[in-house]
């Protein structure tokens, strides 16, 4: 018996349906998941070793006079120094607001990692007084390249080929650690 | 009129008989965009770095993920070894035109002309004792040997906390046979 001509239209609109119920309960699940074990607090660390007094290596970096490049901040101003006279005395005086000028320190530090490109190691000397706010915010401007600053290029002892450095003094050392000053 | 309500009436009828279809695809549209967002976020890390109450974190540009280590939690008044609080600083006075105490340690906590933190050296020598036994027991050898101790301190003080307290952190941990700090923050939002 022939169908309909109504009915036969019918049959051929009919498409077929996915079922998205199994693929929507592995999506909740799989949000619950994530949200249980994600951590939205990212926490970054900044290394810093304990300072180590070596007679023979310290004899020997006299030898060689090393940079020994120091940051000492103070109350009122931030001092950049090397024990060896190698480079000029800065004293960067702090902002209006009386906190440290970090952009003043950064550039500081660009023009001496420009002059001593191998030089990664500083020396950091805060006053007991100083917050630990600031002195996080200090070792990043000692430590950090920012996109805008100039490059500062830096041989490769293996290839003998200039390569742009990717930070300044990453290797912080806390200079007054054994002295009881205040 | 009877005619067309009679028709209408049947319509109705047959709009009932309609089983009620859930649109689910604009869920799944939501539900996508969800999970793409918390993948996009998610941290891959090993560290389990627990958090004081009212501890507030500075922020640092830098881009170094901590690993496990020992931790010490420094909030301006108590100080927190292994999730151990180990001692509580003495409110000495009020600052002039804030309502912020200031705090310092008890003359009984410390010793080594006030540079060591008695308290704190003796539960991070517990620690180093713990992990160094922990390490001898594992499988994991290097020669025939047990790994090393790495003397790594995470330090996870808050914002407002002195350089006078950090520093005699450091020297007690640098008396315990710790050899690296690795101090803690928020990370910058870039």
């Amino acid at each position: 018996m022939l169908k309909r001509p109504s009915s036969r239209r019918k049959s051929h609109s009919e498409g077929i349906e996915l079922n998205l119920v199994p693929i929507l309960d592995t999506m909740v699940t799989l949000i619950g998941f994530l949200l249980f074990t994600t951590s939205f607090l990212a926490i970054v660390s900044i290394e810093s070793p304990l300072p180590i007094s070596s007679t023979e290596e310290v004899m020997e970096k006299l030898k060689e006079k090393p940079l020994q490049l120091t940051v000492a901040i103070n109350e009122g101003t931030t001092e950049i120094y090397s024990v060896s006279d190698k480079i000029p005395r800065k004293s960067i005086p702090n902002t209006a607001e009386g906190a440290v000028d970090l952009k003043a320190l950064h550039e500081g530090v660009i023009e001496v990692k420009k002059q001593f490109p191998s030089e990664e190691t500083v020396v950091l000397a805060p006053k007991a007084g100083i917050a630990y706010e600031t002195i996080i915010t200090v070792m990043d401007a000692l430590r950090g390249l920012e996109p805008t600053d100039p490059p500062i290029y830096r041989k490769n002892t293996r290839t003998g080929v200039d390569e742009p450095a990717k930070g300044l003094f990453t290797n912080v050392i806390f200079g007054n650690l054994l002295t009881g000053d205040k | 009129m009877a005619s067309r309500r009679g028709i209408g009436s049947r319509r109705g009828r047959r709009r009932v008989k309609k089983a009620f279809e859930l649109q689910l695809t604009s869920m799944m549209d939501v539900l996508v965009i969800i999970v793409v967002f918390l993948l996009k976020s998610y941290n891959i890390s090993t560290h389990n770095f627990s958090n004081a109450s009212g501890l507030q974190l500075p922020i640092s540009g830098s881009q170094d993920n901590p690993t496990d280590s020992v931790q010490v939690i420094v909030t301006p008044e108590a100080l927190t070894v292994e999730n151990e609080r180990i001692l509580d600083f003495q409110q000495i006075a009020l600052n002039a035109g804030s309502k912020e105490a200031t705090y310092a340690f008890k003359p009984t906590d410390l010793d080594e002309s006030g540079m060591r933190i008695l308290p704190l050296y003796d539960a991070l020598v517990k620690a180093k004792e713990r992990t160094e036994l922990l390490l001898a027991k594992s499988k994991k050898r290097v020669d025939g040997k047990p790994l090393a101790f790495e003397g790594i301190l995470a330090i996870q003080a808050d914002k407002r906390v002195k350089y006078d307290t950090i520093k005699k952190i450091m020297y007690s941990a640098g008396a315990a046979g710790y050899r690296v700090f690795r101090f803690l923050a928020m990370k910058k939002d870039t």
